[in-house]
Parts: C-alpha cells; structure tokens; sequence
C-alpha cells in the first residue's frame, strides 16, 4: 500500500488525472453493478453502453486536442451533421466516395476555423461559433436541394434515406465485435499515436504556454491548424457513423448539445479549458463515465425529467475539483 | 522643507525563495521633498516601493506613516491613506476615458445617486489643468500616448490627496518636452507638501529634480544623503563599489570562428547595432534597463522582425527567421522571464527539456522518443536538477532548478549559438555556480554564447568580452581585461541622458 | 487622433460603427427593392420575433461586459416557463409572474456566485447550469407541457397597441433603463471597468465579487422577463424548447461590438445587433430565399464583427505611440 502511494504521487499530473477519473469511474461502475444486480455488467448492456456512444469519443477525442491547445471547438454538432447528409448526397459515388465526400466537406470548417484562430488569432469560442450556425445553416440548405432528386425520400426532418449497405456496417461484426465500437477504439489508438508525433506531442506546450513554445521553436502554427482540422474530421467520422446507424443524413445530427457534451467529457477526463492537461485515456473514461451516468440513472429509475440537471451538476463538481488541484 | 517624515522606513528586510533582497533598510521620506532612490538592476528598489504601497510585506522591520505604525498594508488601503505608487504597467482601466479614470471608485454624484458626468469632467480638467498636462480626456485611456497615460495615472493619484507619490522609473516612456512638463509637476506637487518617491537610472534627472538620494546596493542601504552632497562620480562608486572575486574569472581564451554576425540592425526597439560572435566565447551585454538589450535578443532569435539590417548565422544570411528556423541552425534562447517565456509550467520537467530537441531530431514528424527520455534524464544529473523526478511539473520547482530545466532545453537540442538573457536572476548562489560551471562546459566545447545581464559582477567574471548597450545602441565594447564596474556603467548611463 | 485627416475618419466611423451601418443599408435596400418590407405590418413581426430575444440580449450583454458569458439563458426561458405555468393555475398572474422572476433570479444568482467565488470558467459554470436548469424544468413538468388556461395572460403575449408588440415596447423601456444604467450609475460604470481590467478595478476598491454576481443574476433576471412572455406566446410553459437561444443572445452582443474581453459593448449596438438579423430574416422570407440561409448569413456576419474588432484592436495598438 505504502509503495502504491508513493508510486502515485511520483507520477505527471496527467498521469495522476488518469488514475483519479478511472478510480471515479470504476467507483460507478462497481455501485451501478451492485444496485442492478449483475444486470449492468451484462454483455447485452455494456456493448449498448460502447455502442451510444461511439460516436461521442470520436467526436470528444477532436474535442480534446482543440482544448489542451487552449481552444475550443463548437462546431462538431454542425460538422456531423453536414458530413452524414454529404455522404448520402454522394452516395452514387460508391462506398468511398461519399466517405471521401463526407470527410472532404469536413476538413473544409476544420481549416476554416484553424485559419481564423490561428492566422487573424480571433476567438476560438466566435469562431466555432460562427461556423456552428454556418454547418447547420448549410447542412439544411444541402438537405433541402437534394429533395428535388429521383430515388431519395425525404422526412419531414429534411433528412434523405440510403440504401441499406450502409446499415450493415453498422450491425456488422468482427471477432464478435461491432464494428463501430471497434472504430471507435481504433480512433482512441490513432489519435494516442497522434500524440507521440512532433506536431500532435507539441499541443502540450502550445496550450500550455503559446509563448514558450514559439521561442522554443516549435511551429506553432502547424500545430493550431493541425487539430482544428482534426476535430471537424473526427466529427465527419462521427457522422458517417450516424448514418449508417439510423440510415439517413440528417441535418440535426447528433443532437443541438453534442458540442457541449463533448466538452464537458473532455472536462471530466482531466482536459483543462486553459490549455496543456489532458490525455486520450483520460478522455475516454470521460466519455464513459457520462455514459455509465446515464445508464445508473436509468437503472435507478431517476426519471428522465432529471438527468439533465445530475448532468450539470456532475461536470461543475468534477470541474471544480479539477481547477483546485492545477493551481496548487 | 520640514523636518517631521511623513514617512519612515526601520529595518526593513525581505526574501524571496531564501534569498534576501533587502537588508534592513532604514530610511525617511520627507513632505515637499523628492527623494531618489538609485542602485542597478536587482538593488531592491523595485522590492524597495512594493513594500511601501503594499503589494508586499517586509519579512521584519516597520513601516510609520503619519506618525502612525502601518500594519498590514495593502495597495488598496495604502491608496486610501494616500501613498500612491505609478508604476509603468499603469493599472488603469483601458477601455475608459481619462476624466472617468480619475474619478474611479470616487465618483461625484447628484441627488438620486446618478453619476455627475459634470462634475466629473470638471475634476479631471482640473486635475489636469494644474498639472498643465494637455491630452484628449474622451478617448479611452488605451489609445492615448504612453506618457499621457502615466499622467492619467498622477492625475488620479492626485485625486485621491496623495502625501505620498511613488514614482518608478516614470522618464523611461516619456520624449524631452514630456519630461520637462513632467518636472513642472513634481516642483508644483513639491510646493504642495507632496512627499515624492522618485526611482529612476537617469542621474542627470536626479541632480535636476531631486533634493535627497539614496543608493541602494545588493538589498542594501549604501550611502543616504542631500543630493547636493554627491556628484555623478561618487554617485556611480557607490552604486558599484564592491569587491568582485576575480577568482571567478573565466579564463581560458580559445575563440574560433565567428558564428553570429549581426550586421546594422535597426528596428523600432534598437538602432544600428552591430557585434559579432565567435564559438568559444562568452560576450556579456551589459546596459539598463530599457536599453534594448532582450529587444536584440529577440530580433538576432527571429522572434521579432527587424526592419533594416543583417544577421548572419554561421555565415549564412538569414531571411524571414523565426525561433524554429533559428533552432534548426543551432541557436536557441534562455527568455529573460522563464515563468512566462521559458517553461509550460503545467507540464513535467523531463518533457520541458525535451521540445528544442524534439523539435531539432525529429525525422518525418516522429521524435526519437527513447533517446529524448535519455537525453532528459542525463540532463537531469549533469546538470544537478532538484527534486530529479522527471514528472513533476515544472511549477513547483525553485527559481534556481527552474533556470537550469531552461537551460537544459537549450543543452539537450545541441544549440551551439545560445543567447542567455539574465541566466542567474533569482537564482540562489548554490545554482549560479552551476550554471557558470556550465556554461564553460559549454563554451569550450566550441559555443558561442550571448549572455545579457544587469549583474556587473556576473559580466565582468563571466565573459570574454563585454559590450554595453545603451538606449537601443551599442555604446561601447570592452575585452574582459580592461572592463571595470564604473567604466561598463558610465557608458550604460551616458548616452541614455544624452537622448533626453 | 489630432495627425488623422478628414477622409480617415470616416471610415474609422464606419468601421467603429459597422453595425449600425450594416442595418442602415440593410434597411433602406429592403424599404427599396423588396416588396411589403417596410410596413407596419412587417416591422410589427420582426419585433415581435425577436423581442424575447432582445431580453436575453441584454442580459448577455451585461454578462459579456466583465468578460463572463451565460450559456443557461435558454434553459433559464424554459425553467421560468414552467414556474409561472404551475404557479398560474394555483394562484394567479401577479404571484405567478413574480414566482417565475425571482426562482429564475436566484438560479442566477447561483452562476454568479460560482463564478466570483470559484476558479470554474463561467463557460462551465453556465454551462453546468444551463442542464440544471433544463432538468428541473423537465421534474417540475414532469416532462409535459403545463398549459395556462387564463386568457388575459395568452392576449398580452399577443397584444399590440397602435400596431406594435406590448412585448417590444416593454424591451424598450427595458433598453432605455438599462442604457441609462450603464452610462449614469456607478454600478453600470463599475461593469465596464471589471470588465476593462479586473485588477485595477479592484485596485480602484472596486467590489469586482459584487459586480459579478450581480450582472448574472440580472442577466437572468432579464431571461426571465423573456420567459415570461414565451409562456404567454405558446400559452403553456414548455421544459423543452427554448433551445440554442443563449448562442442568439450572444450573437447579437458581438454583432452589436461587444467583445468576448470585457470592457467593450453597448445596449445600442446590442439592439441594432438583433435589429439586424431580424431584418435580415425578413428580407429572406419577403424575398422567397429559403431560411436556411439565415444561419451562414449569420454565422458570416459574427465572423465579420469580430474579424473587425480584432482589426480595431491591433490598429489602435499600432498607433500608440511607443518609447
């Protein structure tokens, strides 16, 4: 016991953040098995849990790197929902065509909003703010003019029916795996990777401390563009998934609070609004933990009515704890 | 002049991080006088005028103002009681116009409780008026000259019935006819019974304005008196007089190549200057501050662009550099602020370190992580870093270790044209040692280092050469045998009262 | 500015005051070219679209001024509904009203406290509230609409008098006051100056923890007068719905010159702010453009403000003279 607190109080910050969120965590996990009787340790439920919100760690991983540079990202909701009606007006091009659509409208916000905060150094917040209305503003007017075309079925939501091909993907399964959950975790390692090159390590420094990091000769520039462009990219990832999962694009994917709620994971995984803390893992438990929140609550019988409001309340209280312990 | 001190100074002493800074100060402080107060960078007068208003407390000794103890002082109470302190970071709010600055906090008011925006103005035309000091009151303070925001500053310290004005450095933004009018005021303000508390590096204002000086000298209290008592000359001894252990002395005299020309440079911080730099050597850049000499720094790394001029490195002219292109060739710098330009002080020490080299050695976007981590840790016992636990972030480090991890930064990327800007300042003496002993490490393994200091016995030990800048120039040049305190001082002072 | 000729003025004038310039142009194009924009009629819907809106605004404003923002704004309509629908049935407008204003209040009081006593953002923190308080809409409702069944309450949502919303002449008593507030009482110049520079606010013995926490609570205070008069319009109170009305809110501040920094804003430019995507909207509608496009309109023109303010801002720092 002795060596185990020594070891933990030798670690990073980071590292330690890790360790809190997870003993967090697996605190939930533990009191929402017992209060269920087994039943939340069920296959059935966990893999439900991965499932809802696959797309929600894609998104919030994007997430993450925009806000450990000390920025913020408002427009993945918007960006999700552009990319899953892209891939279905593409989707005469084939599989990879409307992926390669889906994806390329994507990138376009994402080098949008890194332009603007990085070059004319304009507030992240306005600016992902301004491109938010501008995605859902455009992923409607998409929507809209594809109504007019032979073979798509419009809802009155203005979203646009697919062939089935798509669907697979999502029930599909590989080594009795979903293959959205494997997607999901497969992104987790990619952007971990991400982390370990120059330019994806150098988000650390740069939130951290933007003038440090210049003179010490990181380009810091290229690491700005680089993770605004990869937080609209994740979230056209997050909207491929959707559509394969409801077989349409809609222009309201994701919900009107998906930004936030990425937000308010990456918080809860240990990502500070002002910039330099924060890891994939951490992040990922975050997610988890909103996920697993949800799922006691409903096992609790706390009525829906209610949610929202424990919500809150658990992202200002894991918040606050984190702001007290950085600036010791 | 009267002969009761409005303010009174006994035994005032304070440390930072064990490290004093001032030593038992006593001192008075008369109405109607101005008393300067003179020593170089790192004498403690700045620690010296913090104590007074109250951003600080003195570790020991008392503070009697008005024939009353003043106990915990703060900025805000020591307003109120009138000691009033203009620093050049003026704490104004910019968005606001002059006449509301004034009124800040005090504002005059008319049955019902609304602001009276007439009576306002009125105190500020005023205010001003009799300081004779013109300058548009309707824009918002941010957008006005840098001098007339030191008067919007006076003006409201004014406001408040200040027996007591501190006044730091305050030539230092202004132009010659600013100055003047500057003067104006103080000799009003004197005959109103205003105790003013005058730092500043301009002797020659001193002996214009001032009726009492003190020097300052290592935390120290070195010598008090009438202004008419010293002239420039015993003024500049006993700013400096100290005996300097020239055992320290560097000795060794290899120099190669020259790695760094700087040919001309001009830019809107620095006028012409010119030097060069060989590997093997240590150039110490003396002069105040204010002189221009972190405004090089910036401009020879690329931080900063120039508008005229050279810079050659390794006899290759650079064009559009910047701190990464810099790196790339070897030359790398140690900010004169580490807190806020040196170290992501979230972030653990090992991975400070390691950016310069990353940066340096990465191959297709990917660090040579295993040797970084060596790098880090050999790095960590070379250089003798405290606590050597390679996660702990940075922020609870000493000043000292602190200094080092910098260094280390610089070290770890193989940067052979280092420019250190006050590579010892806060440093404990334990730490200073070290980072001298490395830098002639360093130095004979063939770098070229640029090292600014404000500590003379720090230029004068350490390096081969030493050049004093003075008001954006190079004054003059020294070789390590003929410099003296005085000498480096005089020239860091001339040329500076020459541009008044 | 004495070295600046006449023609630089100018445009230093438009620049400062793009907004208002924008409306005028705005508006006068319509009045021109597009048919049945200017009449009563449709000034009439614009101002009842956006007088909700407008209350929130002003709120923000407030809010934006010390450099805080409040992201519960919508929730806050929502949960104000609710109290004032449940409240209505039980014991009449008056109390009802004033039960919906103050439980509403004090919400905002807890933002306020939060952020001028903690170190949490006030991004999180109304952030945090913003599901808070769209929670206890949702138990207080029990996740139904409460319909409100006394029908001078649902005629004064509606009620015009000579053709212009009872809401929009409110908001603008609502403006007037507080436009006053901000330019004569000390409170209202004490905002600007927390705002301007927390630290020599404090320095000045400015109670920067007081202003704080009273800007948020009005600005919640405000949203509920809002509220108040959603509940009116849909003649029921609603635990959903209201949504995004934080990010309108906003808009209009920034559109109207305010800056995320503190210090800079006005209730004028804010007004004009919501004047010109009301207008802009109409314009769209009248002209047969599908609304979608209102959003990248939107969205482009809180780019162009803020790409402005930033212009201004390293401009004016050019110009200061230096040592």
């Amino acid at each position: 016991m002795i060596n185990l607190k020594k070891y933990y109080s030798t670690q990073s910050f980071d590292t330690r953040s890790v360790i809190n969120i997870l003993v967090i965590l697996l605190s939930m996990i533990f009191f929402a098995a017992v209060f269920s009787q087994g039943v939340f340790l069920q296959q059935k439920n966990l893999i439900n849990l991965l499932m809802q919100n696959a797309a929600l760690i894609i998104i919030t991983l994007g997430q993450l790197l925009v806000i450990v540079t000390m920025g913020i990202d408002l427009s993945v909701g918007a960006v999700m929902a552009v990319s899953s009606v892209l891939m279905v007006l593409f989707q005469d091009f084939g599989v990879v065509g409307s992926i390669v659509a889906a994806l390329g409208g994507a990138l376009i916000f994402g080098v949008v909003n890194g332009a603007l905060v990085t070059f004319i150094r304009l507030p992240a917040f306005v600016v992902t703010m301004a491109t938010m209305q501008i995605g859902y503003s455009v992923a409607k007017l998409l929507s809209d003019a594809a109504g007019s075309r032979g073979g798509t079925v419009y809802t009155s939501l203005g979203g646009m029916e697919l062939p089935t091909l798509y669907s697979e993907f999502y029930k599909g399964n590989l080594w009795g795996a979903p293959l959205p959950i494997l997607v999901s975790f497969g992104f987790l390692i990619l952007i971990a990777l991400y982390l370990k090159t120059k330019n994806g390590h150098f988000i650390y420094p740069v939130g951290g401390n933007e003038k440090t990091a210049f003179l010490s000769g990181v380009p810091v520039w290229k690491v700005k563009m680089a993770v605004y462009m990869l937080s609209s990219v994740l979230a056209g990832v997050a909207g491929i998934i959707f559509v394969s999962r409801v077989g349409l694009g809609d222009p309201q994917a994701g919900g009107p609070w998906i930004a936030l709620d990425s937000i308010a994971a990456a918080s809860i995984g240990g990502a500070s609004l002002s910039g330099g803390l924060g890891t994939v893992l951490g992040t990922f438990f975050g997610v988890i933990i909103l996920g697993v929140l949800n799922n006691i609550m409903n096992l609790l019988g706390v009525p829906p009515t209610l949610q929202p409001a424990i919500k809150g309340l658990v992202i200002l209280i894991a918040v606050y704890l984190n702001t007290r312990r950085k600036m010791n | 002049m009267e002969n009761q001190p409005v303010l009174s100074l006994r035994k005032i002493s304070k440390s930072f991080a064990g490290i004093k800074v001032l030593h038992e100060i006593d001192l008075d402080f008369y109405p109607g006088e101005v008393h300067c107060i003179v020593g170089e960078n790192g004498a403690g007068k700045s620690t010296l005028i913090k104590i007074i208003s109250g951003a600080y407390q003195p570790d020991e000794g008392s503070i009697t103002y008005q024939s009353q103890i003043l106990r915990h002082n703060n900025p805000h109470l020591a307003r109120q009681n009138g000691i009033n302190a203009i620093y050049q970071e003026i704490d104004l709010i910019p968005t606001l116009n002059a006449a509301e600055n004034i009124s800040l906090g005090n504002e005059p008011t008319r049955k019902g409780g609304d602001i009276d925006w007439r009576a306002v103005q009125k105190t500020s035309d005023k205010i001003l008026g009799d300081m004779g000091a013109g300058l548009d009151t309707t824009i918002p303070v941010q957008n006005l000259k840098v001098a007339h925001q030191q008067m919007v500053a006076i003006a409201k310290a004014l406001s408040m019935n200040s027996k007591v004005l501190i006044l730091d450095e305050p030539t230092a933004v202004f132009s010659g006819s600013e100055i003047n009018l500057l003067f104006e005021i103080i000799e009003k303000l004197k005959s109103q019974g205003i105790s003013i508390v005058y730092i500043s590096h301009h002797l020659d204002e001193i002996f214009r304005i001032g009726d009492r000086v003190t020097v300052l000298r290592d935390g120290n209290l070195v010598r008090s008196g009438l202004v008419g008592e010293f002239d420039k000359n015993s003024l500049i001894k006993a700013m400096v007089g100290r005996d300097i252990d020239f055992s320290l002395r560097n000795k060794s005299k290899i120099t190669g190549e020259i790695v760094l020309e700087v040919r001309d440079l001009t830019s809107s911080e620095v006028e012409g200057v010119s030097l060069t730099l060989r590997s093997g050597e240590i150039v110490g850049m003396a002069g105040l501050v204010g002189a221009g000499r972190t405004e090089l720094a910036r401009l020879i790394l690329g931080a900063d662009s120039h508008s005229s001029g050279e810079l050659l490195l390794k006899g290759k002219k650079l064009k559009s550099l910047n701190p990464s292109k810099a790196l790339g060739l070897g030359m790398g710098m140690l900010p004169e602020s580490r807190k806020e330009e040196g170290l992501v002080l979230v972030r653990p020490m090992a991975e400070n370190i390691a950016y310069s080299q990353i940066q340096r050695e990465s191959r297709f976007g990917f660090p040579p992580w295993r040797k970084v981590k060596e790098e880090a840790l050999k790095m960590v016992s070379a250089v003798d870093i405290r606590p050597n636990n390679p996660n702990i972030q940075v922020t609870y480090m000493s000043g000292g270790n602190q200094q080092k991890v910098v260094l280390s930064k610089l070290l770890a990327a193989d940067c052979d044209v280092l420019i250190l800007d006050e590579p010892t300042r806060g440093v404990d003496v334990g730490a200073r040692m070290e980072i001298y002993s490395l830098m002639k490490e360093v130095k004979d393994r063939g770098a070229a280092i640029l090292m600014i200091s404000s500590d003379l016995p720090e230029i004068l030990t350490q390096s081969d050469r030493v050049l004093v800048m003075s008001g954006g120039k190079i004054a003059g040049e020294f070789s390590a045998a003929e410099a003296t305190e005085e000498k480096v001082l005089k020239l860091a002072l001339q040329i500076q009262e020459e541009s008044l | 500015m004495k070295t600046q000729n006449k023609g630089t003025s100018w445009l230093s004038w438009i620049g400062n005051n793009s907004a208002l310039v924008a409306f005028i142009i705005l508006f006068v194009l319509g009045s021109i070219f597009v048919p049945n924009f200017f009449s009563r009629q449709n000034f009439s819907a614009i101002l009842y679209q956006y007088a909700i809106i407008g209350f929130l605004a002003l709120g923000q404003l407030l809010v934006i001024l010390t450099a805080g923002i409040d992201l519960s704004q919508g929730s806050l309509v929502a949960f104000t509904s609710i109290v004032v629908a449940l409240a209505m049935s039980k014991y009449g407008i008056l109390p009802a009203v004033l039960a919906g204003l103050l439980a509403t209040t004090v919400l905002g009081l807890i933002n306020g406290l939060l952020v001028s006593r903690t170190r949490i953002p006030a991004f999180v923190v109304t952030l945090g509230m913003m599901g808070i308080a769209r929670g206890l809409a949702l138990v207080l409702s029990d996740a139904k609409p409460v319909s409100v069944e006394i029908e001078s309450f649902v005629k004064f949502g509606r009620a015009n008098i000579f053709g212009i919303p009872v809401s929009a002449i409110i908001l603008l008593a609502f403006c007037i006051g507080i436009g006053y507030f901000l330019k004569n009482r000390k409170l209202g110049r004490y905002i600007y100056a927390v705002g301007g520079s927390e630290e020599s606010a404090r320095l000045s013995g400015i109670d920067v923890k007081k202003i704080k926490l009273f800007v948020y609570a009005a600005s919640a205070f405000l949203t509920a007068i809002g509220g108040v008069i959603w509940t009116a319009r849909l003649s029921s109170g609603s635990p959903i719905g209201a949504n995004n009305y934080e990010m309108e809110s906003i808009a209009a501040v920034i559109v109207g010159g305010g800056s995320l920094f503190g210090g800079v804003g006005s209730v004028f430019g804010t007004v004009i702010g919501f004047l010109l995507f009301g207008t802009i909207n109409s314009i769209l509608n009248l002209v047969g453009i599908s609304p979608y496009w209102q959003g990248t309109i939107k969205g482009i023109l809180i780019l162009l403000a803020v790409a402005l303010s930033q212009l201004r801002r390293l401009r004016e720092k050019k110009s200061e003279v230096k040592k």
